[in-house]
Parts: C-alpha cells; sequence; structure tokens
C-alpha cells in the first residue's frame, strides 16, 4: 500500500502544531516516537486527520499505525473507499 | 425531499430513539441493598431508566433501557452456556462502551460466569504491546473465552493463543449462538461477582476478584452515602468500563440505583473534551466524575462554547484515580462559572480497585478543602504542618482534602514500624471494610502482600489524617501516575530493554514531580555506544518502545555504562538511581561531553 504525496503533505501539514520537537516531519516520521507526542495529543490528531478527510479510522488502526506513510495509506484507502 | 420532510424524518428518528427517563415515576427508588447484581437489574429493569450512548459526533447512537438490558443479558446468559461455558468459567469481554459489552457483563451475571472487563487499544502503533498485555491478563485470569468486537478480532486471536485461550467470540458470532434451554442460575449473595484488571504490571498482571457481598457494599456507599443520590439524578460518564471508576461508579451503582446514565466512549472524550460537557448541558446531568486531567482538558478545549452551555445542574463533580489538584479545579471552576458550574460542585474522593471502588468521598454539601502545609517539615520530618499565611508561596504545599470513609470502613496510617500515627503525621495507609476484594484471583502471595491478617489492605499510597479526613501525599510505591492511568516503571524498563544493545538492568525508569505536579516520567539509559549517530539511534528506539509500551512521553537520558545503582541483592535500585539523578549525580552522556568541552576550551 503506498500513499499520494499529496496525502502525505497533507498529514505532515495538520501534525505540525503537535510537533514541539522542530524537527521536519517526512513520509518516514514515526509519529508517536520520534515526536514524543503523549497518548491524549494523537487522539486529537488523528481526530483532525478524521475530520479533514471525512473518514473515520478505528482505534485497531490506529494501533498498526506507525509512520506518517503508514497513515497516509490509511487515509488513501479510507477515502477511496468512502 | 423537502425541507419539512426532512424535518419531520429527522423527529421520527429522535423519537424513536428517545433517551431514557431521569427517573422512575411509579417504581420507588431504591439506592442498592440488594442481594446480587442481578437482583438489581431485576429490580431497574420494573422502571423506565437505562443507559444511552452517544457516538464520537454527539449523536444519541443507542438506549438500552433497564429493561431491555435484562432481556439481552438474559438471552447472552443461555448464548454463553451454549457456547460450552460452565457455572464459575472467567469469561474476558473487552470493554467497548456500548450495549454489547453490557449484554456480555450482566449475561454472565445471570449464568453465574465470571466476568472479566478488559481494555481496548487506543494508541498509535500500539498493537504489539497490547496484544502481549492481553495475553498476560488472560492468564492471570485463567480465562476459558473472550468476546470481543469484529474490529479487534485480529489482536485479541494474537493474544489469546499466547495464553492458550482457544475461544474467541465476536460479539456478532455470540449473538448468533442458540439459547440453551437449561434453567439458568444467576449468581447467589455468597458468590463473586467479576474480576477488574487494574493492578499489576503488563508482565504480571493481576486481577482484583470482587464478591457479590463487596459490589453491594461499595454501591450502596457510593449512592446512600457518597453521592445521596435521588430522583432528580442523572448521570453522564465517559470513563472507560474496564477502568473500576467506570465499571463501578458509572454502570454498576447507577444501575443499583435505578439511576439513568448518558455515555460517551472514552476515545471520543479523548478526541473531543468538549463534548463532555455539551452533552452534559443538553441532559441536565447531575453527576459527573473525572481523574484532574479530564477537568484540566476540558477547560482547556471549551474555548467561547462555555457561554452556551448550562451547567448549573451539575451538583457532584467527582475528583478520582489521581492526585487531585486543587490548580486544575480552580482554572476548570473559573473557565466554567460562565455556564452556571458551581465550585461548590467538587467533590473529591479517594479509592481503588482492590477496595471495589470507594474509600472516601468528601461532603457532596461541602466546598472543597485544602490543607496547605509547610513544605520542610513535610519533607524533612513527615508531618503536616499548617503553613503561615505570611509564607512564600515556594514554601508551601496544598493538598486536598478526601473526606471520611465510607460507613462500615475504617482507614488508618501507619508509620514503618506499623504503630497508627496520629491526625497531621504522614505514613502509609491502610483501609478495611467490607467492600474489599476477597483477593488477586489465583495469587496468594500477592494477596498476602497487600492484605495482613488483622484484614487490614496497604494501599501503597501515602497521606496523614485530619479530623478523620484522609489527604493524600503521594505514593509508597514506585507506580507513576499519567493522565489517571497508573503505569508501572518495570513495564518501560522491560520494553526499553529489548532495544539492542540494551540488557537487563541497563534501563531505570520513574516519574519526578513536573512544575505543574504532575508526574514527569524519566527513562535512565546505560549507553555504551560512543557515536553520535548511534546515541541518538538508541534515544529514539528507546523513546519509541516507550510510547508503544505505555504511551507516555518521557525524558531519555543516556547515562554512562556502570553508573546504575544496585542493591545488595543486586537488583537494580529504582529509588536509589532517581535519588542519583534528581540530586545532580548522573548527567547525560551529551551534556558530560559538552560539559567537557567547555571545561577544556575555558582552561586553553
Amino acid at each position: 500500500m503506498t500513499a499520494s504525496p499529496e496525502t502525505i503533505d497533507q498529514i505532515c501539514k495538520l501534525l505540525e502544531p503537535f510537533n514541539s520537537t522542530g524537527k521536519a516531519l517526512t513520509s518516514d516520521t514515526e509519529i508517536s516516537a520520534d515526536l514524543n507526542i503523549d497518548s491524549v495529543a494523537v487522539m486529537d490528531f488523528v481526530m483532525e486527520v478524521e475530520d479533514h478527510f471525512d473518514i473515520e479510522i478505528p482505534l485497531n488502526v490506529v494501533s498498526e499505525t506507525h509512520s506518517i506513510s503508514d497513515l497516509a495509506a490509511v487515509v488513501d484507502a479510507r477515502v477511496k473507499k468512502a | 425531499m423537502t425541507a419539512k420532510a426532512a424535518k419531520q424524518d429527522v423527529e421520527a428518528v429522535v423519537a424513536e430513539l428517545a433517551r431514557t427517563p431521569r427517573s422512575n415515576r411509579d417504581l420507588e427508588q431504591k439506592l442498592a441493598g440488594f442481594k446480587t447484581i442481578a437482583e438489581g437489574l431485576d429490580y431497574a429493569a420494573r422502571g423506565l431508566t437505562g443507559f444511552n450512548f452517544y457516538s464520537a459526533k454527539g449523536v444519541l447512537s443507542h438506549v438500552l433501557t433497564f429493561a431491555e438490558l435484562r432481556s439481552r443479558a438474559l438471552a447472552t446468559a443461555r448464548k454463553l452456556v451454549s457456547a460450552g461455558l460452565k457455572r464459575g468459567d472467567r469469561v474476558a469481554v473487552i470493554a467497548e462502551t456500548g450495549p454489547e459489552f453490557m449484554a456480555v457483563f450482566f449475561g454472565c451475571q445471570y449464568a453465574g460466569l465470571v466476568p472479566c472487563p478488559m481494555p481496548y487499544t487506543m494508541y498509535i502503533g500500539g498493537r504489539d504491546a497490547y496484544v502481549e498485555r492481553v495475553t498476560g491478563m488472560l492468564r492471570a485470569a485463567a480465562a476459558c473465552a473472550v468476546v470481543t468486537s469484529s474490529d479487534l478480532e485480529g489482536h485479541i486471536l494474537a493474544g489469546a493463543a499466547g495464553a492458550g485461550v482457544e475461544t474467541v467470540l465476536t460479539h456478532e458470532a455470540l449473538q448468533a449462538l442458540p439459547e440453551s434451554l437449561v434453567k439458568l442460575e444467576a449468581f447467589g449473595p455468597d458468590d463473586v461477582a467479576y474480576i477488574q484488571y487494574s493492578s499489576g504490571s503488563t508482565s504480571e498482571p493481576k486481577g482484583v476478584l470482587i464478591t457479590q457481598k463487596a459490589i453491594m457494599a461499595n454501591t450502596q456507599g457510593i449512592l446512600r452515602d457518597g453521592l445521596r443520590v435521588t430522583k432528580s439524578d442523572r448521570a453522564f460518564s465517559w470513563l472507560p468500563l474496564y477502568h473500576d471508576m467506570g465499571l463501578v461508579g458509572f454502570c454498576l451503582a447507577p444501575m443499583m440505583g435505578q439511576v439513568s446514565v448518558d455515555y460517551i466512549s472514552t476515545p471520543s472524550f479523548a478526541r473531543r473534551p468538549a463534548l463532555w460537557l455539551r452533552l452534559m448541558s443538553e441532559n441536565r446531568s447531575t453527576v459527573s466524575y473525572s481523574p484532574s486531567f479530564g477537568y484540566d482538558l476540558a477547560a482547556r478545549r471549551i474555548n467561547g462554547e462555555a457561554v452556551t452551555l448550562d451547567l448549573s445542574n451539575w451538583r457532584a463533580a467527582g475528583i478520582g484515580g489521581d492526585m487531585v489538584r486543587a490548580d486544575v479545579l480552580k482554572q476548570f471552576g473559573d473557565t466554567l462559572s460562565v455556564s452556571g458550574f458551581d465550585q461548590n460542585a467538587f467533590m473529591p474522593s479517594y479509592g481503588m480497585a482492590e477496595s471495589t471502588l470507594a474509600v472516601s468521598f468528601s461532603d457532596v454539601s461541602q466546598p472543597i478543602r485544602i490543607d496547605t502545609i509547610d513544605k520542610l517539615t513535610f519533607k524533612l520530618s513527615g508531618r503536616a504542618v499548617p503553613a503561615l499565611e505570611t509564607q512564600d508561596k515556594d514554601a508551601v504545599r496544598s493538598f486536598v482534602v478526601c473526606g471520611k470513609p465510607l460507613p462500615g470502613h475504617e482507614m488508618v496510617v501507619r508509620d514503618e514500624m506499623g504503630s497508627v500515627l496520629r491526625d497531621r503525621e504522614i505514613g502509609h495507609i491502610f483501609v478495611k471494610g467490607p467492600s474489599l476484594m476477597s483477593g488477586y484471583y489465583h495469587n496468594v502471595k500477592a494477596t498476602d502482600a497487600v492484605i495482613a491478617a488483622d484484614g487490614f489492605l496497604a494501599t501503597g499510597d501515602m497521606g496523614y489524617l485530619l479530623d478523620g479526613e484522609i489527604v493524600i501525599t503521594g505514593r509508597a510505591k514506585d507506580l507513576i501516575l499519567h493522565n489517571g492511568r497508573n503505569i508501572w516503571p518495570q513495564d518501560i524498563e522491560w520494553a526499553a530493554e529489548q532495544v539492542e544493545p540494551l540488557k537487563s538492568g541497563d534501563v531505570a525508569a520513574f516519574a519526578v514531580e513536573g512544575d505543574d505536579g504532575e508526574d514527569d516520567v524519566v527513562v535512565l539509559v546505560q549507553c555504551r555506544v560512543t557515536t553520535d549517530a548511534e546515541i541518538e539511534k538508541l534515544r529514539r528506539e528507546v523513546s519509541a518502545v516507550v510510547h508503544h509500551s505505555a504511551g507516555v512521553e518521557c525524558a531519555v537520558v543516556l547515562v554512562p555504562p556502570k553508573s546504575l545503582p544496585f542493591t545488595s541483592s543486586g537488583k537494580l535500585s529504582r529509588a536509589g538511581a532517581k535519588q542519583k539523578y534528581v540530586s545532580g549525580g548522573l548527567i547525560e552522556i551529551t551534556q558530560r561531553a559538552s560539559q567537557a568541552a567547555e571545561f577544556l576550551a575555558a582552561a586553553q
């Protein structure tokens, strides 16, 4: 499953406000590990993604998502399904 | 479709899905006093009240009157028997907030099966840690079956395989089974009721075994003595139903008092904290609970919306599950006063799963009481001496008073030698009474470690008494508290030690109190790699596993090899490591290097 560059870009934009590390966001960035975001903030970010793309991402899928490109692939698959 | 037709459509849906009423006009309200959970549900089913579930967007999605819950539970009980389960068998069930979980939990009560509510995963990238946790929990309860939503089936199958549990059923598969025609035998007054996971680390979870007698005693204390519930009450909860505060406080207790509850799920709250307050306003809710962090989150997210809300009916705003923070409550009260929120509604309380849920409540009719003491005598001599009004705020420490124990329960504070201490002397808190667990399931050693022959439970918390009310000052054990969750440092250490090239004993995790009074997690890691790239790779990997296993942000501090202190028996001394770190005896290696460079530069 590969993600579109547009989706990756958009997710980076949505994630930037949660990124307090100053590290540049790329498709390989691991969302929780690299950015030191706590679990509540991650939920908040996932909601932003859901609202922006008008999709729902179940928690079991969230639990299998690590990097920005993982998340972008999930988004693309769900946008397509909808 | 015309606008009018659309409006009628909406009205039709609303009419069909009307939430349950606040109270039963034709059924006398009984505040517990039943003999079993099943008997309590039999009674509540005679009225019109019940549970209402709202979606993540705040739309009413399911209404489950106690009458419907009872009939679904009875049918589910027969299906569980059809699944081959025998009286006394443990049935693990993923406690997602919804009618399906309720049907299984109460179904078990009618079938004489022991339900074990289990958590779901909420962390990004948290699958593997969750699967491992599931395995540990199933083992601890010697579970015979697991019931899960279809979403989580893959995770649960993996966790169950690790524990050798063969029966994994989705709710759909369970409900598709035929209803066995055997005569159902509900749990009796002397039987067990359920297993609560709330204690112990992931690597060694413990199941708190709660009896029918304990849950009867505790729910009566909550309804009658703590909250003093009446027919004008309506409860609201976003608390997880696998946690004692969610399960006992906002499912079992309201049912025992025939009180309607409106729910959003915990993930819905985490995503939209303001939804909690908006729906409480809509439903004119009177009772709701949260750890301090929930009030903090909601106050920060409500923004300009506060003025549109009516929270004037909220008479019991309970706080439990973590250290009650006076500053957070004040901030919440100030922000929400425009909604008619009454600061006197705050109700600090104290409890733990080992005591079913509640131990003490502050007086619901009184404002919160804050005890401000001298910081130096608190730290040096273990006494809580009232501060002078003239003292600087850095020299004092404020604690919230958490009330008197429930009737029939005792609370004492003892010193290290076991002698009972007087008011304002800080020591270990012990509780005793009819709400105590019968023990950790199949774990005599762990049970004996906390319940002594005199029947007192060692809570693991430190504090002092003040005119019979308890003040919690901290913990005796190493437990880390984060956003109302208990995190065991062993779990963090074990996870971090899996990172190459770390070995057992290379990691020490603990909490230090941050400026805001919250726990900040520090992970000390003995670092044997030398290049900058390797050092940063190690830091990143440790940070990653801590996130995946504990869902918490942490400061990873890389320290030199052989710098962590050990006890005489060769075990890592967590307290020693923390002491050394706090006192500046352990410094991040990259910092040491830069200090050395500066020193050399200065010397040249």
